[in-house]
């Protein structure tokens, strides 16, 4: 069956683009323009993801995510012209579970989807392993292989990679990771983060400065990718 | 010859000003026993206007100086000689000076003004043909896919990716005139965090493609601790330098990029082959708007090293660019202020 995303745009040219590329991919869509539409659509469509803009006519985004949120945890893509790093984050933080700005590629857009659903998916049916490419890891033995050989890491850096990866494909704000991994009252600690981070790279990348896995979103937080 | 005929052209205000003086001297003494000593004081601020017009402060007071002598010798009683017995007659020398002094001010600012129009001006002559280059690469690409329908797979591809690196090359551009307002708004504040440089090289490196950057770029990094600073500035520094050296190396060349550390400050190099620059243009490089010479075919609005300057500056750290083995080296050093502890 045909997995049914909802588009919440109001500017004319960009739901057109979407809608085209929606359909050429073989997904079905429903769109509106304004948030009061959104809701009663979303209820009574239940659809499997939603593709929102920011800033719609009635009324902000970050207000429809959190309504949203009440009721559902279908993935959300934002899409904003705002380039704004502070109001991506806090809807990121209301539950958005990634966000793309304008101008943006449709594939690349389509990648995101693709990966959202996919999540959104497996959630269902948490697993004990995990792959990605030549990285495993396992929950509950709690080993982390690279190529073939047992990958010696931190308790923390464990907990960071498995929140990556369990996470996968979704923008995690630096509060969200810092809140997860460290705790309540770490969430404004960069420091560990950063250097969590580093040095997690050194050993999972193959090239540290040209990250391939734990990439980071300037401003606003990492992106544990697979493709 | 040509410089001392340039030099009079710039100053000849001056011998016109001293003509005009000689004349008004005339005037008054064939006519001081109808004129009263207003009228010929009245007369002998004339020059001085015409000369604080130009702006000078220095010209303005020397002419000034030289009027105030000439009435008092020749027209204030007693007459030939430099004392003066009416305290009003000193008033009135002050006054000359001060009124001088206000013009010149005024027509320093109007100066000023019009500084900032040419500025303005040649900001919007770049910037329109740096965007409607690639804008007209879009349309055009755009159109002769639309009116031909039987172009081959091949062509389409080339057209649409011209098309795709048009919008990035504008998209690079938009945003470095937005940093760059922001920027020039002197109450910008920045935000300190923790960075790491090597993630905001990574971060940089993802705004070019793969291939510009495996083939040329040389990456040499010390260990680096957490830096005090901000990160989105950073991170635009990086991409600036970056996209200087890539824009402006030769075909074939490397780029050597290097982040040292230093106990009490970091230091940033990137250095790429070119044709040598002399001194005097390699002090203006980071001034807004500049751009080597015979670069008219590359784009680029010579925005971005002043907006390295600036984002250097912001950090109280200096830039400068060095020349050295046939290519120019930019230098960043950045002041450590706060060590990080975990």
């Amino acid at each position: 069956m045909k997995q049914l995303i909802q588009i919440i745009e109001d500017d004319i040219s960009v739901r057109k683009l979407l809608e085209i590329s929606f359909k050429e991919y073989n997904f079905s869509y429903i769109s509106c323009e304004n948030r009061r539409v959104a809701m009663t659509m979303f209820l009574s469509h239940q659809p499997d993801l939603i593709v929102l803009d920011l800033g719609l006519p009635d009324g902000d985004g970050k207000e429809f995510i959190k309504s949203i949120r009440e009721l559902s945890l279908v993935p959300i893509i934002v899409l904003t012209a705002r380039d704004d790093e502070s109001e991506i984050v806090a809807s990121l933080d209301a539950g958005a579970d990634d966000y793309m700005t304008k101008p943006f590629f449709v594939n690349e857009l389509l990648a995101r989807i693709r990966a959202n659903l996919r999540r959104h998916s497996d959630k269902e049916a948490l697993k004990e392993v995990y792959e990605v490419g030549e990285l495993k890891l396992d929950i509950s033995s709690r080993d982390v292989i690279l190529k073939g050989e047992l990958l010696k890491l931190t308790p923390i850096e464990y907990d960071l990679l498995k929140y990556f990866i369990i996470n996968s494909n979704k923008t995690l704000t630096h509060k969200q990771i810092l809140e997860e991994v460290w705790g309540i009252g770490y969430q404004n600690e960069m420091q560990y983060l950063r250097t969590y981070v580093n040095t997690l790279r050194k050993k999972i990348e193959i090239n540290s400065t040209r990250p391939k896995l734990i990439k980071s979103v300037s401003g606003i937080g990492y992106r544990f990718s697979i493709d | 010859m040509k410089l001392l005929f340039s030099k009079y052209k710039e100053h000849k205000y001056i011998v016109n000003i001293f003509g005009l003086l000689i004349f008004i001297t005339l005037i008054s003494h064939l006519f001081r026993n109808h004129l009263d000593v207003i009228n010929i004081t009245l007369l002998h601020i004339i020059p001085v206007i015409i000369v604080a017009i130009n702006g000078k402060l220095r010209s303005t007071l020397l002419i000034a100086f030289i009027c105030v002598i000439l009435l008092n010798f020749l027209h204030i009683p007693p007459l030939y000689s430099f004392s003066v017995h009416n305290d009003y007659h000193i008033l009135s020398f002050i006054f000359f000076g001060v009124i001088g002094g206000i013009i010149t001010y005024q027509a320093k600012n109007l100066d000023s003004q019009k500084k900032q129009n040419e500025i303005r001006e040649s900001l919007l002559n770049i910037i329109s043909h740096d965007l409607k280059t690639p804008l007209s690469t879009i349309q055009g690409s755009v159109n002769l896919m639309l009116s031909n329908s039987n172009l081959d797979e091949k062509s389409k591809y080339s057209l649409l990716e011209d098309i795709n690196y048009s919008s990035q090359r504008m998209k690079r551009l938009i945003t470095n005139i937005l940093d760059s307002t922001r920027l020039s708004n002197k109450n910008i504040d920045i935000k300190h965090q923790w960075c790491d440089f090597e993630d905001i090289l990574g971060v940089a490196l993802d705004e070019f493609s793969q291939m510009q950057n495996d083939e040329k770029l040389i990456i040499k990094i010390d260990e680096l601790s957490l830096f005090w600073g901000d990160n989105t500035l950073l991170t635009q520094l990086f991409i600036n330098l970056l996209d200087n050296a890539f824009k402006y190396s030769k075909k074939g060349t490397k780029i050597y990029f290097e982040i040292t550390n230093y106990k009490k400050h970091v230091k940033i190099k990137i250095f790429n082959e070119n044709e040598i620059i002399d001194k005097e243009k390699l002090r203006s490089i980071f001034d807004k708007f500049y751009r080597a010479e015979d670069s008219n075919d590359i784009l680029g609005s010579g925005i971005g090293l002043s907006i390295c300057k600036s984002i250097v500056k912001l950090h109280n750290g200096k830039i400068e660019a060095i020349a050295k083995n046939n290519g120019i080296s930019i230098e960043v050093d950045l002041p450590i202020i706060k060590k990080v502890r975990i």
